[in-house]
């Protein structure tokens, strides 16, 4: 059986989504990372250490929240994550110290004093999250660490891999069959599927703010749309939605002139704005036909 | 009015880095070696987790003291058997391993949280260690216990403690042959079986079966031959166990005295060389479990 099949590909710092459907290799490529597998053939580095020859240096540098369950039930949360701190060489005191802020960097308080068997499963993986940022590693590797969570769950878990990500400066590898939840965190993605690389990309510039406004309105869309043509502005009717074309560079003060004249269009036609915000390219629209 | 750049703002540490100091292996080692201890004492965790271990202690250590008791009311007339009481403790030195190996080592399997010991400053080589360590010491301490309070409730019920203390100088080497050796046997087979599954149950049903078995083959070897050919009376562990403590101690029986037992070293090398196999086999299986 080979999970892995001639992948080759480097991650930059930063925030990498890993991809693909369920069985296309992503933990199994997480745990060669890890060292925790030893692959059959190839080689993969760490921060420049080889996983095979010198795991020992990655130890310290890598913080790894699995996919599963790995919580003693009736342990405490400070107490698992302390002794787990421990693990990784840091003493006890400070390990105990460490505990209790990563813990409240996640958003434990007053719980995490209680068994972790009562938790719900989005203390669950706040536990799970906190145990790989205890070491303060350079590296976090998390393998879909929004699984069984609600949609706000999710929410709060992607918001918090992002303040870890992009506040902190740790590099952040976060696995998930969904592509859709990765795009609002991520800076790059890694797309697998049946072993093998299907795209790796930067998404910095692609999914940042496009040239274009997203305006709607309530009312009569003909008109509003007519109106702005007729002052000057290139318009694209999509739907119920009207998208504004923004010249390539656009500062502030041009900026705050285009809200001024979809303003005065708005008035002239008698329309009632609804939104305008600047639109955001979608990971999709990147990916399509790759899927 | 309070100033823009006030004292009093509360500002969210959020994440920390951690500059401290590490200690790495040594102090990971350190780690699982407590958390095994105590988890195998039940400190630290719900009342039903104390029962078998303190069950144990105050059952093993009862008959001595009653011995003791006695010896001292006959005035040293009635002499302390230390063997015929350490051999009827032997099945609760049984319980007590095939109870609380599992406690430790199919438990990390059970939950899953050897990942993340793995992927810090422990190898499978060291976890491997650790836990044997802390079985190791509690076996000790508990087959020790009781040898201990006969050997100084000897000394102190007799009528001349100087004289008899000079006397028992001898004794004081079987007691921790005895002891040393036990715990080397128990924890050999006991860690080693419990690490094969991630069900409790099954871990202390093959432990407590393993004794059984290696009985039964004893006997049907000694049928087999005719007579009890020595080499197969070995394979009975809890006897040759009997046997070896019968010597130690220079209480044989009469039937021993008819057909003398093999030299006390051969028992000796059989109870060592089955440590070191129990130990050598934990090792071997800690490398192929599954992460």
């Amino acid at each position: 059986m080979s999970a892995l099949d001639s992948l080759s590909l480097s991650i930059e710092p930063g925030i990498t989504g890993l991809v693909g459907a369920n069985g296309a290799g992503k933990s199994t490529l997480v745990k060669i990372l890890l060292g925790l597998v030893e692959p059959s053939s190839g080689s993969a580095q760490v921060m420049g250490h080889d996983v095979v020859r010198e795991r020992s240096a990655i130890r310290a540098l890598v913080g790894y929240m699995p996919e599963h369950d790995c919580l003693l039930p009736d342990m405490s949360a400070a107490e698992f994550v302390s002794f787990l701190a421990r693990c990784s060489g840091i003493p006890p005191a400070a390990a105990r110290e460490r505990a209790a802020e990563v813990l409240r960097h996640v958003g434990l308080f007053e719980e995490r004093y209680r068994p972790m068997g009562g938790y719900s499963t989005g203390m669950a993986q706040r536990v799970k999250l906190a145990q790989a940022l205890v070491h303060d590693p350079r590296v976090l590797i998390l393998d879909e660490p929004t699984n069984g969570l609600d949609p706000a769950g999710r929410d709060e878990m992607l918001s918090l891999i992002q303040r870890t990500g992009r506040e902190f400066g740790i590099s952040v590898l976060v696995s998930s069959h969904l592509l859709g939840e990765l795009e609002r965190i991520c800076e790059g993605v890694v797309l697998i599927e049946g072993g093998r690389l299907l795209r790796s990309e930067r998404l910095g510039a692609l999914t940042g703010e496009t040239g274009t406004l997203l305006v709607e309105v309530d009312g009569d869309i003909d008109a509003f749309c007519a109106a702005l043509t007729a002052s000057g502005l290139t318009v694209v009717r999509d739907r119920e939605r009207v998208l504004v074309e923004l010249a390539e560079t656009t500062g502030e003060s041009r900026l705050r002139e285009m809200y001024d004249r979809l303003r005065d269009a708005a008035v002239s036609c008698n329309v009632g704005l609804l939104r305008i915000e600047r639109r955001r390219a979608h990971l999709e629209d990147l990916f399509t036909g790759a899927l | 009015m309070v100033p823009p750049d006030s004292e009093t703002t509360i500002h969210d540490l959020g994440y920390r880095r951690y500059d401290g100091e590490r200690i790495g292996a040594r102090g990971a080692l350190r780690a699982l070696y407590w958390q095994g201890v105590r988890a195998l004492c039940g400190v630290g965790r719900p009342a039903k987790a104390k029962a078998v271990p303190v069950f144990v202690v105050v059952v093993t250590m009862l008959p001595a003291l009653a011995a003791v008791v006695v010896s001292g009311k006959s005035g040293g007339v009635i002499p302390i058997r230390y063997a015929n009481i350490f051999t009827s403790q032997l099945l609760l030195f049984v319980l007590f391993v095939a109870a609380q190996a599992p406690e430790i080592l199919s438990r990390d399997q059970q939950h899953r949280v050897l990942p993340l010991m793995l992927t810090r400053e422990l190898t499978h080589g060291r976890y491997a260690l650790a836990r044997w360590g802390a079985l190791y010491s509690v076996m000790f301490v508990v087959c020790l216990a009781p040898l201990l309070l006969l050997y100084f409730g000897e000394i102190g019920v007799a009528t001349d403690p100087a004289t008899t203390f000079a006397k028992m100088g001898k004794k004081i080497g079987p007691v921790l042959m005895q002891a040393l050796l036990t715990a080397g046997v128990f924890t050999g087979l006991g860690s080693a079986l419990a690490a094969f599954t991630a069900r409790r149950a099954y871990a202390t049903a093959s432990i407590f079966g393993v004794f059984i078995v290696l009985k039964a083959v004893s006997v049907g070897l000694g049928d087999l031959s005719g007579s009890q050919g020595q080499a197969g009376e070995l394979l009975d562990l809890l006897g040759s166990l009997r046997t070896m403590a019968l010597i130690l101690f220079d209480e044989k029986t009469r039937a021993m005295e008819l057909t003398p037992p093999a030299s006390v070293w051969v028992y000796v090398a059989t109870m060592l060389v089955t440590s070191v196999i129990g130990a050598l086999m934990l090792r071997w299986r800690i490398r192929r479990v599954a992460t």
